[in-house]
């Protein structure tokens, strides 16, 4: 048996974990269970989000073989094939009765509502929930009475830090002041911000840069084109209202942020500045997991505890049977339609949004291991065919593998795509700043749970930086990391891409 | 050109480097990996890149420069006074950071870059003409730090006279068609005058077929630089090479006239295949692109080719994009042939296999 206890610093401290309560116990049923010892592994995490996916205990299979098959593919030598992974919340587990618990679920399967089937985890329907609350956004918060934004850690996007709109835009002037004197400064100088919100930052970011201007004496502000990219219509339009001032430099597109050549490919190669922040840690990612000398997908399928799917369906008058199927008629249509869809259960468009809020926070993930049968054989990205198109191959994974050493990443699919796309975006002196959650070294992931959590309707996990900066440096990038300077305290780290050579 | 058919198609010179390939030579420079495994890969690689020109029917080939780690490193790593204070690298791709200390010795005996060598093998693996192409000297320049010279310009100089013996020793052992490609000069046109001086140092007393290349960079499948073409004139016209090969696919023609304008009467290699696009063009595009070149240049002084290297593509992307290349050629061929009976090559299978014996391209042109 391995036991990985990643939050070893809370061994220590004011309050250290009492391994003796929070895992011990855990420890004792598999011993009086009937599981091979040998090939379990026991997995403690301090999940720091209040509202997350994860019970106090989860099991995990590892399968040793992909359910589909696929001919024979050759096992490493000396790999340790494990059966199960239990998976315990040290931050939580002080709260049950651990032994019994555990016990509990060894013995049998625990009653659930499952919502889907297995699949890759950027694929579950958690995604769609994530979707929903960005393009109902209005609804949830008149349910809740705050903003987004009070849900963020620090309580306000760092996107609105006036000291760093004004450092990108000395750095925006320096490059441009050298490319005006060798003659080579385009007409137009573009400026793109992805995941806009609600405009605070484009409005100090373009409040900055006039005044900078006015100082510098160049006229580019008169030159400058803001592009405000965002999924929601609704959003933009809210924003184009903050930035009323400087509306004829300002133009916005409502696009999927993974994808931003699809509406921006005029723009290959001229823009000087992508602007992002808080949008990565917040698009659809998958699980690798290399263990014992194998690599495995992280496969999930939501569900909702039989408890909460009960009361959930009843408070709805509908059988717990129905209830997948009103998930996913909420989804499809979201809280506004859901009435005239289902007006047995939905009397009102408040009664549909209290449905969603429930559902939400009821809702949970399993978990297995499903061994990759090669990295080529995982695409980081959906294959679609689609003209343009930069397929990213399981193989940029590899040097983050190579070593050997057991570790759970996350691949941040939705974050890679999004992130290789805005890069063809860039003019060979441009620049592309994140603002996120970055976990920077890859032993990040071994101490700290990195997601996903729940920031009141969306998805939170952290960014895979390492990954990213791989990817970027195969694409002719360096990429930087360094701490968001202009705020003490806090987790943001700013991401800074530049043409290398 | 004597012997080719009339639009001859061409490459640039690099061609695609397989993953797998990436991985080995990696490792190579992680240490994992002997030299002579690492040439043992290269020569494979360099035949299957031949096999893919002539079976795409491209009338002038190249070894895809499939041995080189970069457009710089292999040769200031064989370049006696560059100084290289790590050799290993984490990515065979990325560049070696070079100093010069000391002036560069001159020229002395043998060539000391080995080019020749690399020539001979290729040459003895095809029948088709060859384009051997190498990096010229102010580019290979740019990433030097320079502790010797008081004026860069002498560095420049220094590298271009090394250069020049191994274009000697490239002749000698039958190289024809010598290319140098300046990818840095977009980057730094007010260095041009410079640049040209080195170039023509590079062809002193090398009786070949001399090309220049210049394009807006291709690391990584991205532009360095923006601009135009202006830049290049009108000191280019006192470069003593045969051919400009231009970048024009991904940029559009608006250059053409450009070189039309500035009088430059010798052949210009037209960029129809942009290599920074997955997309494949169609035939009819590449015709299309050709024609407008026509414009401005008549076809017996028009070469064919993609815009620049095509070592970012995948093997599958840069087969597909040159069929269409030789297959848009032929059409433009067809309809000239329609224009006139004068050209007996055009567009005749058995004109253009003559046209593959490499010696019928002894001569260089007048310059």
């Amino acid at each position: 048996m391995l036991v990985d206890f990643r939050p070893h610093t809370r061994l220590r401290g004011t309050k250290p974990v009492d391994l003796t309560t929070s895992l011990v116990p855990v420890v004792e049923a598999l011993g009086e269970g009937a599981v091979d010892l040998a090939k379990v592994r026991v997995v403690s995490d301090w999940v720091q989000y209040r509202e997350n996916f994860r019970d106090v205990v989860d099991l995990r299979p590892i399968l040793h073989s992909a359910p589909a098959g696929g001919g024979a593919v050759p096992v490493p030598m000396g790999a340790r094939e494990d059966d199960l992974e239990v998976a315990v919340d040290v931050r939580r587990s002080h709260d049950v009765a651990l032994k019994e618990l555990t016990a509990t679920l060894l013995r049998s399967a625990p009653d659930r509502a499952v919502l889907e089937g297995w699949g890759r985890g950027s694929e579950s329907l958690v995604w769609d929930f994530n979707a929903l609350y960005w393009s109902a956004l209005e609804l949830w918060e008149k349910a809740t009475g705050c903003g987004y934004e009070q849900a963020l850690p620090g309580g306000e996007s760092d996107a609105r830090n006036r000291d760093a709109a004004r450092e990108l835009i000395d750095g925006l002037f320096a490059v441009w002041d050298r490319l005006s004197a060798s003659n080579a400064l385009p007409e137009e100088l573009y400026v793109v911000e992805l995941g806009v919100g609600n405009g605070s930052q484009a409005k100090v970011f373009l409040d900055e840069f006039r005044d900078r201007d006015r100082e510098h004496g160049r006229g580019y502000y008169r030159r400058l084109h803001y592009l405000m990219c965002d999924y929601s219509q609704h959003v933009l339009d809210l924003a184009r209202e903050t930035v009323a001032e400087h509306i004829a430099h300002v133009s916005s597109f409502a696009l999927d942020a993974t994808r931003p050549r699809t509406s921006l490919g005029f723009l290959q190669y001229k823009v000087f500045l992508v602007y992002i922040s808080n949008v990565y840690d917040n698009l659809p990612t998958d699980e690798v997991a290399h263990l014992g000398g194998r690599t495995y997908c992280v496969q999930t399928r939501a569900y909702l505890p039989a408890g909460e799917a009960a009361e959930l369906a009843g408070s709805v008058a509908a059988s717990t049977q129905e209830l997948p199927a009103l998930v996913h008629k909420l989804l499809r249509l979201g809280p506004a339609l859901l009435p005239e869809a289902a007006a047995a259960h939905f009397p009102d468009v408040d009664s549909a949004v209290g449905f969603w809020r429930r559902a939400w926070a009821a809702l949970r993930l399993e978990e297995r291991y499903v061994p990759l049968p090669g990295l080529d054989t995982y695409p980081l990205t959906p294959v679609t065919g689609r003209v343009g198109q930069i397929p990213l191959s399981g193989e940029l994974l590899r040097p983050l593998l190579e070593s050997g050493a057991d570790v759970r990443m996350h691949v941040n699919n939705g974050a890679l795509a999004s992130f290789v796309d805005s890069l063809m975006l860039l003019h060979p002196f441009g620049t592309l700043v994140c603002h996120d959650l970055f976990v920077t070294d890859i032993e990040g992931y071994r101490t700290h749970f990195r997601g996903p959590g729940k920031y009141d309707g969306s998805v939170v996990n952290w960014v895979n930086g390492p990954l990213l900066a791989h990817v970027g440096r195969r694409r002719g990038f360096d990429v930087h990391y360094d701490r968001f300077r202009h705020r003490t305290g806090g987790n943001i780290v700013t991401m800074t891409a530049q043409v290398r050579d | 050109m004597d012997g080719l058919p009339l639009l001859p198609t061409t490459v640039v010179g690099s061609y695609p480097v397989p993953e797998w390939m990436e991985r080995l030579k990696t490792e190579y420079f992680r240490g994992k990996m002997s030299h002579a495994q690492l040439q043992d890969v290269h020569e494979m690689a360099i035949k299957a890149a031949l096999r893919d020109q002539e079976l795409a029917r491209i009338d002038i080939v190249s070894d895809g420069e499939l041995r080189r780690d970069n457009d710089l490193d292999y040769f200031l790593a064989r370049m006696p006074g560059i100084e290289i204070a790590h050799t290993a690298k984490d990515f065979y791709f990325d560049y070696f950071d070079t100093r010069v200390n000391a002036p560069l010795p001159a020229p002395d005996g043998p060539a000391p870059l080995g080019l020749a060598d690399d020539f001979a093998f290729t040459d003895s693996q095809t029948d088709r003409p060859i384009k051997f192409s190498f990096t010229g000297p102010f580019s290979l320049s740019r990433r030097v730090r320079d502790e010797a010279y008081a004026d860069r310009r002498d560095l420049v100089l220094a590298i271009a006279r090394i250069l020049n013996a191994e274009a000697h020793a490239l002749a000698a052992r039958g190289a024809r068609l010598l290319q140098i490609d300046e990818p840095f000069l977009a980057g730094y046109p007010n260095e041009l005058g410079t640049a040209v001086e080195a170039i023509n140092i590079v062809t002193a007393g090398v009786d070949v077929t001399w090309g220049l290349h210049v394009c807006y960079g291709n690391r990584y499948a991205r532009p360095s630089w923006e601009g135009h073409y202006d830049f290049l004139f009108p000191a280019v016209l006192d470069a003593a090479v045969d051919q400009l090969v231009l970048e024009f696919a991904r940029k559009g023609h608006d250059d053409l006239p450009v070189v039309e304008k500035h009088g430059w009467d010798r052949v210009l290699g037209v960029g129809v295949v942009d290599v920074k696009t997955d997309q494949i063009e169609t035939p009819a595009l590449i015709a299309s692109r050709i024609r407008l070149a026509l414009e401005f240049v008549p076809a017996d002084r028009l070469v064919v080719n993609p815009d620049c290297g095509l070592r970012n593509l995948t093997g599958a992307v840069a087969r597909a994009k040159l069929a269409a290349m030789v297959a848009g050629t032929a059409q433009v061929r067809r309809s000239l042939a329609g224009d006139s009976v004068e050209n007996p090559a055009v567009e005749n299978p058995a004109v253009d296999d003559a046209a593959h014996d490499k010696g019928a391209f002894g001569e260089g042109a007048p310059r």
